[in-house]
């Protein structure tokens, strides 16, 4: 029997996460720190990209929604791009990682895997079964 | 033998298109459930064939827009 799924990711997990933002070109950092923002003001992040500066992108655990979210200064915000697009290439990239993890971690191999001209992933994983 | 295989679109915006074929009965819920488990909530799940060529459909004609503004 085929399905055909819509999710909607969700930022859950830590490794994933990390992996995401330095596929990106950031150097996040894992442990938990200040996130800086305006006038030396600070929120505590679980996970921190810090900028030069200050204007650091934060991650923090939202344990009502089990997942991360973006936590920053958006008055410092120096990233080429809104962060609206910063959080979708995020999730994207984050996305890419899980799947590719869940899908060897269940016995799959890629066989496929390309970019569209919008920018969507296209990823075919297989796996024979007896 | 068989081959089982999950088709995955990631758009841009994060959203997963998720086609599984050659599963039959459980099998296909349980693993395609850890997947969706890593990845978020899922918004919706179809069971039929069918219902991936409506969507695959509705991309390729959304296609020469898309071509056109770029």
């Amino acid at each position: 029997m085929s399905h055909f799924s819509t999710v909607k990711t969700e930022l859950r997990d830590r490794d994933a996460l990390l992996g995401a933002l330095r596929d990106l070109g950031h150097e996040p950092d894992s442990s938990e720190r200040p996130v800086r923002g305006y006038r030396g003001q600070t929120v505590l992040a679980e996970l921190c990209v810090a900028q030069t500066g200050g204007g650091d992108i934060g991650f923090r655990w939202n344990a009502t929604s089990n997942s991360y979210e973006l936590v920053t200064d958006l008055d410092l915000w120096k990233q080429p791009v809104p962060v609206e697009r910063f959080l979708a290439q995020v999730t994207q990239r984050y996305a890419l990682r899980s799947i590719l993890a869940a899908s060897v971690a269940e016995g799959f191999q890629v066989t496929e895997q390309t970019q569209a001209v919008d920018g969507t992933i296209e990823l075919v994983v297989s796996r024979w079964d007896a | 033998m068989a081959q089982h295989t999950i088709r995955f679109r990631i758009r841009p915006d994060g959203t997963v298109e998720e086609l599984v074929q050659g599963f039959r009965g459980e099998g296909c819920q349980q693993l395609t459930e850890r997947i969706e488990s890593s990845l978020g909530s899922v918004q919706q799940r179809t069971s039929t064939a069918e219902a991936f060529l409506s969507q695959a459909q509705t991309t390729s004609a959304a296609l020469p827009v898309e071509q056109r503004s770029a």
